[in-house]
């Protein structure tokens, strides 16, 4: 038995065999062949580009009344390339020249037409080399198949655990239709699409297990704890027990969050509380909605600009709001361009300078605002967006009035632009603010004053706070949520919106973790926003609460002054 | 018969995966043989690879060449097919 760490994404555990998917990219067998082989490796390329083309068809076929239009092109598409005689022949042309085994034909091939995608300008069009490597490796997967009765998608069996390189977005229309027990990959992190597959799979993932992968094989018994993001190789009898017994609670307990999925947000004294989900793509909407939100009280836009050169203009980002208000009628917030700090991009944008402290630097809203050519465009798209459902507009990192002088001015500026210009927009958007600054904190009254509504994002909030970076192994153990200060601030920013008469909601990772559920609600906090997979489990958290009789305690618990007595307080109101 | 016009590309997105595919679907409708070319390649409008490896991003001019009985509903409907941005939005 040895351990493997890497990012845990997804939930729960999983206990399954491994099974080891190649994927392009990843090295095929070469071997030279005699002149007298040539016919029959190009008659063996034939029969593998055919089975290919074939076991797609068949795949589409099974699919096609139940996927969305999007996957039918992009399959219709792959389908082309499969059936397109070019391929076949420029891989046959290698085949003979330079006296090869087909699967390596075919990398060259691959890696000749991206050879000519990496010279082109547009970035869009760049980013399309990739499906041309997918159905190569359709290709080679079913020659290798053949050849060393090696794994191809195919053959998957309902709980194997996957171990690949990276998934890509194409395959993660196939890996749903298998019900398979987990991923385990070399690449990606938390927003990696094999993160957001697994999220709505509702299975655990192990991502970024780098060097990992190579100590696992076909067939070895695996344990994947997600929370911990720690696969078991070949477990031992104690171990697999452990992890069998933790595997069935955790079923039951989804059984039971299932079961409250429908039944409202109400605590025990009557009050109704508004649960939203947070999400980093358009995609998760639907997963948020399956988990039944009250609407997004965040929407990351960040993702939008990374991993790219050119960032995205207005069109492109109207369009994603867009499809996005028009996917629900419930309330959706979106958050305008929060890059900076721990998010940088790739590409080579002209300011954005490395500081000393980046999460001290000019990021967000103040990035934002020395960079109009960044801004302009998002707010556009916002204004015209708006059109199609309930949108909010929420600005982070907001931490002096100046700021809103200068936002009502570059919105006021829009409004007149599009007015101008004739394009349809609502003029009275709420526009909300982000309290993650102390400084906006302790002055949150007079932010409540200029704004429709205050949000509460704690992580931010809390490392100013505590003055902690939570990603500092050596000091992450001050980081605390319910930490006297935290407590005290979000109280002052909640008092403060219920002065002025608007809507406080919290939409950091505190409002998800169902240790402090109880103390927000005390606090007076009656709007939450979390990932829409911990809503059920918070739902419950609220469902078992009488406000009423927590709030003394927690009011002691804003004045304790000793450690011990704080955490006992802690647990008598978690009880 | 034989037909030449240039044709722009309008949409967005340019020629990508799924326009071509569309291009492509079309044009094996056709008899007659259609390439189209830009100024470093012509490509078999019947091949997907060859139509894609074009990289026609918005704005680029190509040109058709369409040899054969049915060259004049061809050029009709290949236009058309352009002109409607490939059915995308924009």
């Amino acid at each position: 038995m040895f351990t493997l760490h890497g990012t845990g994404v997804g939930f729960g555990i999983a206990i399954g065999t491994a099974r080891l998917i190649r994927r392009p990219g990843q090295e095929v067998p070469e071997y030279s062949i005699l002149s007298e082989q040539v016919d029959q490796e190009i008659q063996r390329l034939t029969n593998g580009i055919h089975s290919a083309a074939e076991c797609l068809s068949a795949y589409y076929e099974d699919i096609r009344e139940e996927s969305a239009d999007e996957v039918h092109a992009i399959l219709d598409a792959h389908l082309l390339m499969l059936r397109d005689p070019v391929l076949l022949e420029q891989s046959a042309l290698i085949i003979r020249e330079r006296l090869v085994n087909a699967e390596f034909a075919l990398q060259l091939h691959c890696e000749n037409l991206q050879a000519v995608f990496r010279g082109i300008d547009d970035p869009y069009m760049r980013s399309k080399s990739d499906e041309i490597s997918q159905v190569i490796g359709r290709i080679q997967d079913e020659l290798l198949g053949q050849h060393a009765g090696q794994s191809s998608l195919k053959g998957i069996r309902k709980g194997e655990i996957i171990v690949t390189h990276d998934l890509m977005p194409a395959d993660t229309i196939e890996y749903r239709k298998y019900h398979v027990g987990a991923f385990l990959t070399s690449l990606g992190g938390p927003i990696s699409h094999t993160a957001i597959l697994a999220r709505s799979m509702q299975i655990p993932a192990i991502v970024g297990l780098h060097e990992g992968i190579r100590y696992l094989k076909t067939g070895d018994t695996l344990v994947i704890d997600g929370k911990r993001g720690v696969v078991l190789v070949e477990p031992d009898d104690a171990a697999l027990d452990i992890y069998e017994k933790r595997a069935a609670k955790i079923r039951r307990v989804t059984r039971e969050l299932e079961a409250i999925k429908y039944k409202p947000a109400r605590t025990l004294d009557g009050q109704t509380i508004e649960l939203n989900a947070n999400i980093e793509f358009a995609e998760e909407l639907r997963q948020s909605l399956e988990c039944n939100a009250s609407g997004i009280g965040l929407y990351r836009t960040e993702s939008l600009y990374m991993n790219r050169k050119e960032f995205p203009d207005e069109a492109e980002q109207l369009d994603v709001y867009s499809t996005l208000l028009n996917a629900t009628d419930r309330p959706v917030t979106i958050r305008t361009l929060d890059l900076g700090a721990d998010k940088q991009v790739d590409g080579g944008r002209r300011n954005m300078s490395l500081a000393t402290n980046p999460a001290l630097g000019r990021r967000a809203i103040r990035l934002c605002l020395h960079d109009l050519t960044l801004f302009k465009p998002q707010l556009r798209a916002l204004y015209r967006a708006s059109i199609h459902g309930d949108l909010r507009i929420m600005v982070p990192m907001i931490s002096n009035q100046a700021e809103l002088d200068q936002l009502f001015i570059v919105l006021d500026e829009i409004r007149d632009e599009l007015a101008h210009e004739k394009l349809p927009f609502k003029s009275r958007i709420p526009i909300g603010g982000m309290i993650e600054v102390p400084a906006a904190a302790v002055t949150a009254d007079i932010f409540a004053k200029r704004l429709d509504f205050l949000s509460i994002g704690t992580n931010d909030l809390i490392q100013y706070t505590l003055a902690i970076d939570r990603i500092d192994d050596e000091v992450n153990y001050l980081y605390d949520p319910l930490h006297p200060a935290v407590l005290r601030l979000v109280k002052s920013v909640i008092d403060a919106g219920q002065n002025a008469g608007i809507p406080i909601s919290m939409c950091g990772e505190m409002a998800g973790d169902i240790e402090c559920t109880r103390i927000l609600l005390a606090l007076g906090l009656r709007e939450f926003s979390m990932d829409s997979a911990v809503i059920s489990e918070v739902k419950q958290r609220v469902r078992e609460t009488h406000i009423g009789e927590i709030e003394p305690m927690v009011r002691d618990l804003l004045t304790t002054n000793e450690s011990n007595p704080y955490r006992d307080l802690i647990r008598q109101i978690n009880r | 018969m034989r037909l030449e016009q240039d044709i722009r590309v309008i949409n967005k997105l340019g020629l990508h995966t799924r326009a071509a595919a569309k291009l492509v679907k079309l044009c094996s409708r056709f008899d007659s043989s259609i390439e189209i070319s830009n100024s470093k390649r012509r490509a078999d409008a019947k091949s997907i690879l060859s139509i894609m490896m074009l990289a026609a991003c918005q704005g680029t001019e190509l040109k058709m060449v369409i040899e054969g009985e049915d060259a004049t509903e061809a050029i009709r409907q290949i236009t058309e097919l352009f002109e409607s941005r490939f059915e995308e939005q924009e």
